[in-house]
């Protein structure tokens, strides 16, 4: 308990600056939630102040008694998150069809690996769900291709200003909106204490710097035998960029120059110098000191949290999420292993991401958007518009975009923080507090339709040249630089 | 009058009897009326697929763009194919690994069949357990593997570490010396018992007088093997190797669950790299070129495997 205070004093005085001067320029200041006061002590203030009503609200977009048939894909929960978000996922549909109980649904849920691939080969087909729900990724992809009809806050009865600027600008293509953000998350960083006083460490202490985390890992590996830092290298999944990018960004490298306050995406940036160093970090702890998972090339996140849980891992970037996933893992130990997972929960430290050389901090601002397709695309050559906006306004409301969050992200409706649940929410989920406070140092990746490839692929492909040793760093970086320039070009 | 004989000559021209192939259909119209429908299913299913990407391979399809407004490049991506480090990367992969995973299924597969061959006890319960592989779905497989092999978890690592023999569990799929050979063995472990059951049906057909005649020759279980019960099975191994070698190079699962074609591009074989392409980068015009290239090689595989089976018929099976 000692610890959290410790981290609050903390966050109050960085947070509250750090949202005044990043959030001071955004155009939402006469927005429902005043973001300029955005911080952990704000969001405790407004939460739990205003009751909605989310079917009255809905019924004004879509009438309840509608009668209609949707076909909707979404990016569902999977193995590495926790039981509580399973039950919210199933109790969200249920909810649905009592509270639209003439809308015959037909929903699919699709992981967060397969669901571009799969949802691309659907829409060559023509055989595209009526309504999807995607990462925040993809979203411009589908746009530019002219997939995805304009939707906007608005058409489902809510306000533009009720969502995160930067989320709104991941479902904005050619100045025409198309879609609504339904949660955005920033992740923190986890250390375990104990490993770290075992190690040497302040255990009350996170790395300040991404050279710390390096000099950390080190240190942990030599002292302990055990991985310092879940390093995610693998290609194809989303786990990879949420993971590198901040360390890119915090070097003050970019892709291109994503992470400044208005990107242009022209100048190739994963070739500079400071991109370099922050893939040096990579290869040092990976290569040099041996000091991260012998597996980070293959991991994904869930693979992290067992070893995390196992203790045999110092420190990760992941969501508030994970705590409640230690829970649900410990529960399923037996024995010894039971007090041994519950040693490592109690020595579960959240903090800020580390900052780079320059005192930079970053984190991928991520989060997923729902959209409504084109009939052309969509499985039969209709979509039923009135059911697509009725489960849009209820999966966006304040209620069930928090409750769909709840121990993961932030509700992309920003009223959600008003609401009931949220008041619950901080109760019981911990360490919320400090992921809420990494929301001003959240960076979009770039919106632009190459995204995808380039965050899933061309980085990740990056790392593991490097890594591998199949190129230098330098080379690496060079060869990833080529790539996406060709890429922007149009090449083959 | 000169037309009317041109009209008798083009009358006469059609006559059935004067057509050949035409005439064939013509007198077993009645049976191609029954084949028309599964006909006009393997055009729309197979035929259309197989021209829609010939077509595509001549076209550009950046990110940006629907598949519609792609852009005609001529031979560019069969050129573009042919110059990238990656295609000769990928090329050696696949050659490593169908050469790799097909003969040395075949080889254990065979020797399994020959040991159990012979009565013995249990004989029926190790057959059972040895076919247990192939019946395992290849997805389950690729995890079940996985997991063996992951350097953190792994059974193999713990062993290695526990036994003293490393200080560090090894890196077997996250290496990238190290990565195709381990998802060979796995797909071997898969495999081998198809080969096993294939080889055992071959061996069921060896006449016992020919290898009770040898052995009254005088010729040792050598000898026998090599001279009587090998080219005996001349046929059914050559059509094991080739339905082996066909699988192999299009095999999809293993690679690319368990590693995804990576570290490094190290395990990418032709089909994992052609996905990758098409659906992760959405290049579906490169990853069409590809396509037809691999159609060709997997053709003329096939073409061989058709010789083999016809020389087995005019053989009658066996010799």
């Amino acid at each position: 308990m000692t610890r959290i205070s410790l981290g609050r004093a903390v966050l109050r005085g960085t947070v509250s600056t750090a949202l005044m001067v990043s959030l001071m320029s955004v155009p939402a200041l006469g927005a429902p939630v005043d973001l300029s006061k955005w911080s952990p002590e704000y969001v405790r203030s407004i939460a739990g102040t205003q009751d909605f009503d989310t079917a009255g609200d809905c019924a004004k977009v879509t009438p309840l008694d509608y009668k209609g048939r949707l076909t909707f894909w979404y990016q569902g929960v999977f193995e590495g998150d926790p039981d509580l978000l399973r039950q919210y996922y199933k109790d969200f549909f249920e909810t649905f069809r009592k509270t639209y109980p003439n809308i015959q649904l037909e929903e699919q849920a699709l992981t967060y690996n397969d669901l571009l691939d799969k949802f691309r080969t659907a829409l060559l087909g023509n055989a595209a769900p009526m309504a999807v729900r995607l990462q925040i990724l993809g979203g411009t992809e589908f746009a530019s291709k002219g997939y995805l009809q304009p939707l906007k806050p608005e058409d489902v009865g809510y306000s533009t200003e009720d969502f995160w600027p930067g989320a709104m600008k991941a479902v904005t293509w050619d100045g025409v909106t198309y879609g609504i953000p339904t949660n955005n998350e920033t992740m923190a960083f986890i250390w375990n204490a104990d490993v770290f006083k075992r190690a040497g460490l302040d255990p009350d202490k996170a790395p300040a710097t991404w050279d710390d985390v390096v000099k950390y890992s080190k240190q942990i590996h030599d002292k302990l035998g055990i991985a310092g830092y879940g390093l995610v290298a693998r290609k194809n999944a989303g786990n990879t960029p949420y993971r590198f990018m901040p360390q890119l960004w915090a070097y003050g490298g970019g892709v291109f120059d994503e992470a400044t306050a208005s990107p242009t995406y022209k100048q190739v940036e994963l070739n500079s110098a400071q991109s370099k160093a922050a893939l040096q970090a990579s290869y040092d702890m990976y290569v040099r000191d041996k000091s991260v998972p012998v597996s980070a090339l293959t991991n994904q996140q869930a693979d992290n949290q067992p070893l995390f849980l196992a203790g045999q891992l110092g420190m990760m970037i992941s969501h508030p999420s994970d705590y409640n996933v230690m829970l649900d893992l410990q529960k399923k130990t037996t024995g010894s292993d039971k007090e041994k997972a519950q040693t490592v929960i109690d020595n579960m430290r959240y903090g800020l991401i580390p900052t780079g050389p320059d005192g930079k901090r970053a984190v991928v601002f991520g989060g997923s958007n729902i959209h409504i397709l084109k009939p052309e695309y969509v499985e039969g050559g209709k979509v039923d518009e009135p059911a697509a906006k009725a489960i849009i306004c209820m999966w966006t409301s304040p209620e069930w975009s928090l409750k769909m969050a709840y121990a993961g992200s932030n509700p992309g409706n920003l009223n959600g923080f008003k609401t009931k649940w949220m008041k619950e929410r901080l109760d019981n989920i911990k360490f919320l507090d400090v992921t809420t406070s990494m929301l001003p140092y959240g960076i979009p990746f770039p919106a632009l339709p190459q995204s995808p490839e380039i965050m899933n692929i061309i980085v990740p492909d990056m790392l593991q040249n490097a890594l591998t040793g199949a190129m230098s760093v330098d080379q690496a970086a060079d060869d990833a630089a080529k790539k996406v320039k060709a890429l922007m070009d149009g090449g083959l | 009058m000169t037309i009317l004989t041109g009209k008798a000559e083009a009358r006469r021209r059609l006559q059935p009897d004067r057509l050949g192939v035409l005439r064939k259909i013509w007198e077993h119209r009645a049976d191609y009326a029954y084949v028309l429908p599964a006909i006009a299913v393997m055009l729309i299913v197979i035929a259309y697929p197989i021209y829609y990407t010939i077509e595509l391979s001549f076209f550009n399809t950046p990110p940006g763009l629907q598949l519609r407004d792609k852009i005609f490049v001529g031979i560019d991506n069969y050129t573009a194919i042919l110059t990238s480090p990656v295609f000769w990367k990928v090329t050696s992969n696949t050659l490593i690994w169908t050469l790799g995973s097909t003969l040395i299924s075949f080889v254990l597969g065979f020797a399994c069949a020959l040991a159990l061959h012979r009565d013995f006890v249990g004989r029926g319960i190790l057959r059972a357990i040895l076919i247990i592989p192939w019946v395992i779905s290849a997805v389950a497989a690729s995890y079940i593997w996985k997991w063996i092999y992951h350097s953190d978890f792994g059974i193999i690592g713990a062993v290695l570490v526990g036994l003293g023999l490393t200080d560090r569990p090894p890196n077997f799929i996250d290496s990238v010396s190290t990565v195709l050979p381990s998802l060979i063995v796995v797909n071997i472990w898969r495999e081998f018992p198809f080969a096993m059951i294939m080889m055992m049906a071959g061996l069921q057909t060896v006449p016992d007088q020919l290898l009770r005649a040898a052995k009254v020759d005088g010729a040792n279980a050598w000898q026998r093997f090599w001279h009587v019960t090998f080219p005996h099975l001349r046929n059914v191994s050559t059509v094991t190797i080739l339905l082996l070698a066909v699988a192999n190079f299009n095999s999809f699962i293993i690679p690319w669950i368990m590693t995804g074609g990576g570290p490094s591009n190290a395990s990418h074989i032709w089909i994992t790299h052609i996905y990758e392409l098409a659906f992760g980068r959405q290049r579906w015009g490169v990853a069409s070129a590809y396509s037809v290239l691999l159609f060709l090689i997997l053709m003329s595989l096939g073409y061989f495997y058709v010789r083999a089976l016809s020389g087995n018929e005019q053989r009658g099976g066996g010799e």
